[in-house]
């Protein structure tokens, strides 16, 4: 066994937000030195105590981003909160006295509520959010929903709120179809390890990249035998036909040459993002869509916990806070590279909470929740928020919005897109969201 | 049980070696060189045979306590299936975990070791059993929020994930909105005293006082609920199929999935005989090279190949850590550990460790390398690949460097 392996103390997870450092050993293929050492964070939220709760000071109103007006160049990132976000904590309904009612142990109080009206507000931890200027969408989510995380999730991913139709691609995929140039080695990304179900496509390519640093070992090899013979050996796996798992596995390997070789290095710009997946995942975004590679579309996973059955009001703010401060430095990146004007921001969440709050002082799986759109909007209100009184049969909100509906406002409102090219007939988009 | 001999033939042109080596990639998490030494010569259905007759593993436990328990579990427990002793024993631990999920991202290391030292006394006897402590277990309990329920405003999560994920499915039908209410109901009542070592306590003011009717019976209790559930046919079902699906690759067809649910049934949901009945099938050894191997059995078979400890950290970038499942469905199997993501950490984990890799036979570096990686069914176009890199460096050393970084990158090297 090589003595000089010098294995390294693995980060304790609660210090995740750093990152890891480099791994040891020979980097006999590495492009640049500790080109491989931007490990995503792990997502943790063990240290929920542990979390400040510091409110960012109140900063000068910024511009109104104006959107870019050749449709071409629009891009969008999608945020995945991931374990169905509470749309009440969320867009708190803070002047109906009936949600009190409901919600005797995980109430927002009036006093951490940014208000939009006398009746609804963001939560104080979107203050920058707020700041900015979002569009709210109210009642997001399906005539027929489900409690299921895995149904609910898979209907937003190929974009069928009622499970109707048999889509074989992902909503995503198929707004990447649309915009996306089939000879780009991807006009969609999720950020992760796995093929994302959303970004399954037709004509262009899609794929995931975990972080960025992993790229560097396919490129560069000009002045280095052997990495040049490796190389030329990874790019022949692409090769030939043969068993059906077999040409996936060279499919894959032909895309991952390609991708890394359009990507090239990033720069080694200061990290001025927050360490978590979010924060990281956010970087490789604005990265990925300013090198003009072709990229339409990032889909970043939060990877965090909103599935808040325990203690949601211990959990859920820093869940908001982590959501703001993230969006925030991924704007002001954006305002640096001159592509604000170019990027909207959408979230997706499978579904909302229950109305009711349960013992744990939690809330299990609901149906309608709120999405956000941020970046060059007409801030505001859009659509009609849940009913408290009227509840359905299991005593849940009632959607007030399709979410294809929403789905359809960003396709034609954003893209130019008809609903009806990526949709199920029926998505109608929403007026004025977008100038 | 259906004729070895049978299984042979249908297994076509491979030879032994081949067969032997898809068994240990299966039954244990890769060919291990050691294994591949032990087995030299025996014929494959002997192997299978000898495997199921395997005891556990008999290993030290992880001294926990300090601050680096986040980081010594996962690592333990990788070192236990790298070693050359892992077994069926430790792959149905791994299948556990997958399937009854918790995670350090709610419960601590010492509550998931606690459930960890459940799922290996469990791991190969009564599913009944295993389903009844996993139930009332500390971390699943903090996992999916059964700690504290109650029943006058009961939490959902427990009892819909357990019929929607670990035992009935949610394409069986077995069960409605309405079992999920009452199931919470009969789960409530269940908290963790922190005071006196994370004990399980039940409290029956917090509980049912009178039977709610669930999946068509009247019950009132956690364990009567899992008894109907055991009960239910869906459940042999649930079971078999995700057994079949682990060690042959592709969920059963019908007649067969019938065939193991009546196995199970049968042996009153003991899992060995339903194990033995899905690997003595002629499909185990036939189907081979039809799954893609999970992050786990790519990194612990790259220490296999590559002979060393290699740093599990690379886990995070493929997708995989033991003991942090990235929901409650576990790992998402199969077609997605195929992505590009993936090779882009696989090629970063191959190239940072081929350096000290074993110097290779002069003669026939390509064929020691095919050896020392179990790989006995090499593609033409890979092994041409390996061939070329021959003359491309002038140093042993850099050969060996170089061709055991391209054979972990192969496409062979990342199936199961």
């Amino acid at each position: 066994m090589p003595a000089s392996l010098s294995r390294r103390e693995v980060l304790k997870w609660t210090s995740a937000g750093a990152g890891a450092a480099a791994v040891g050993g020979a980097t006999w293929l590495v492009g640049r030195e500790g080109a491989h050492s931007e490990q995503p964070a792990p997502s943790v939220p063990t240290v929920r105590e542990g979390q400040s709760g510091t409110t960012p000071p109140p900063a000068p109103l910024p511009a109104p981003v104006v959107a870019n007006q050749d449709l071409s160049s629009r891009l969008l990132v999608v945020v995945e909160l991931d374990g169905g976000n509470d749309g009440l904590s969320t867009l708190v309904p803070y002047g109906n006295g009936r949600y009190y009612d409901l919600r005797q142990r995980t109430a927002v109080a009036e006093g951490d509520v940014l208000a939009l009206d006398d009746t609804v507000g963001l939560h104080a931890k979107l203050a920058n959010l707020h700041r900015r200027g979002v569009a709210v969408m109210q009642g997001v989510g399906s005539a027929q929903p489900d409690g299921s995380h895995f149904e609910m999730m898979a209907r937003w991913w190929s974009g069928d709120p009622l499970h109707a139709n048999t889509f074989d691609t992902g909503f995503l995929g198929r707004l990447a179809d649309a915009i996306g140039d089939p000879a780009a080695p991807a006009a969609a990304v999720s950020i992760g390890s796995g093929n994302h179900p959303a970004l399954i496509s037709r004509k262009v390519g899609t794929l995931a990249v975990p972080d960025a640093g992993a790229i560097g070992y396919l490129v560069g090899a000009e002045d280095d035998a052997m990495r040049e013979a490796f190389q030329r050996g990874y790019a022949a796996f692409g090769g030939a036909p043969g068993a059906a798992m077999i040409d996936l596995l060279r499919a894959v390997k032909q895309q991952s040459l390609s991708f890394a070789q359009a990507v090239g290095e990033f720069d080694e710009e200061d990290d001025t993002y927050p360490g978590s997946a979010l924060g990281q995942g956010l970087r490789l975004a604005a990265q990925l869509l300013a090198t003009d590679l072709g990229v339409r579309i990032v889909h970043v996973p939060m990877n965090e916990d909103f599935d808040t059955h325990d203690d949601h009001p211990g959990r859920h703010p820093y869940l908001l806070e982590s959501l703001d401060t993230s969006l925030e430095a991924f704007f002001t990146d954006l305002d640096n590279r001159g592509l604000a004007d170019r990027v909207l921001v959408m979230t997706t969440s499978e579904f909302g909470r229950t109305a009711r709050d349960n013992a744990s002082a939690g809330l299990d799986h609901g149906t309608a929740s709120v999405a956000l759109l941020a970046g060059p909007v007409n801030p505001g209100l859009y659509g009609e928020h849940p009913s408290l009184d009227t509840l359905d049969d299991n005593d849940d909100l009632i959607a007030t919005m399709g979410f294809d509906q929403y789905y359809a406002t960003v396709a034609e409102g954003w893209f130019g897109v008809p609903a009806g090219d990526v949709l199920a007939a029926g998505a109608t988009p929403l007026d004025g969201v977008f100038s | 049980m259906i004729g070895s001999c049978a299984a042979v033939q249908d297994a076509g042109m491979a030879d032994d070696a081949a067969l032997i080596a898809h068994a240990l990639r299966r039954l244990t998490f890769g060919t291990h060189p050691e294994r591949l030494a032990q087995f030299d010569g025996w014929a494959a259905p002997d192997v299978v045979d000898a495997l199921l007759a395997e005891d556990a593993q008999n290993l030290e436990p992880p001294e926990l306590g300090s601050d680096d328990d986040y980081s010594k579990l996962p690592y333990w427990w990788l070192e236990a299936m790298a070693a050359p002793t892992a077994g069926v024993h430790e792959r149905m631990v791994w299948f556990w975990h997958g399937l009854l999920t918790s995670s350090l991202d709610k419960a601590s290391p010492a509550l998931m070791w606690r459930q960890h030292r459940l799922l290996r006394e469990h791991a190969l006897g009564n599913f009944r059993s295993l389903l009844q402590q996993i139930t009332v277990d500390a971390a699943m309990l903090y996992w999916l929020d059964g700690a504290g329920s109650t029943v006058e405003a009961p939490n959902e999560n427990y009892a819909r994930e357990v019929m929607e994920l670990f035992a009935l499915g949610r394409a069986s039908g077995a069960y409605t909105e309405l079992d999920v209410r009452a199931g919470a109901k009969a789960f409530a009542g269940w908290w963790i005293d922190g005071d006196h070592d994370d004990e399980v306590v039940f409290d029956p003011d917090s509980a049912l006082n009178e039977p709610v009717e669930f999946l068509g019976r009247s019950v009132q209790t956690a364990e009567e609920a899992i008894d109907a559930i055991c009960d239910h046919p869906a459940c042999a079902r649930h079971i078999a199929s995700a057994i079949y699906t682990a060690f042959i690759g592709v969920a059963p067809d019908d007649a067969r999935l019938a065939e193991l649910a009546q196995v199970f049934t049968d042996a009153g949901l003991e899992i060995r005989p339903l194990l033995e009945a899905v690997v003595r099938g002629p499909e185990f050894l036939q189907t081979r090279h039809n799954r893609p191997r999970s992050a786990v059995e790519w990194y612990v078979s790259l220490r296999h190949l590559y002979d060393m400890e290699i740093d599990w950290w690379y886990l995070y970038g493929l997708g995989q850590v033991p003991f942090a499942p990235p929901n409650v469905a576990g790992w998402p199997g199969t077609r997605r550990w195929v992505s590009a993501g993936a090779e882009f950490g696989k090629v970063a984990a191959a190239s940072d460790y081929a350096w000290d890799t074993a110097t290779l036979d002069e003669d026939d570096p390509v064929g020691d390398l095919l050896w020392r990686a179990g790989q006995f069914e090499i593609g033409d176009d890979t092994r041409a690949v390996l061939d070329d890199a021959v003359g491309a460096v002038s140093s042993r050393r850099d050969l060996s460097t170089l061709l055991h970084a391209l054979l972990a990158c192969s496409p062979e090297f990342s199936l199961a």
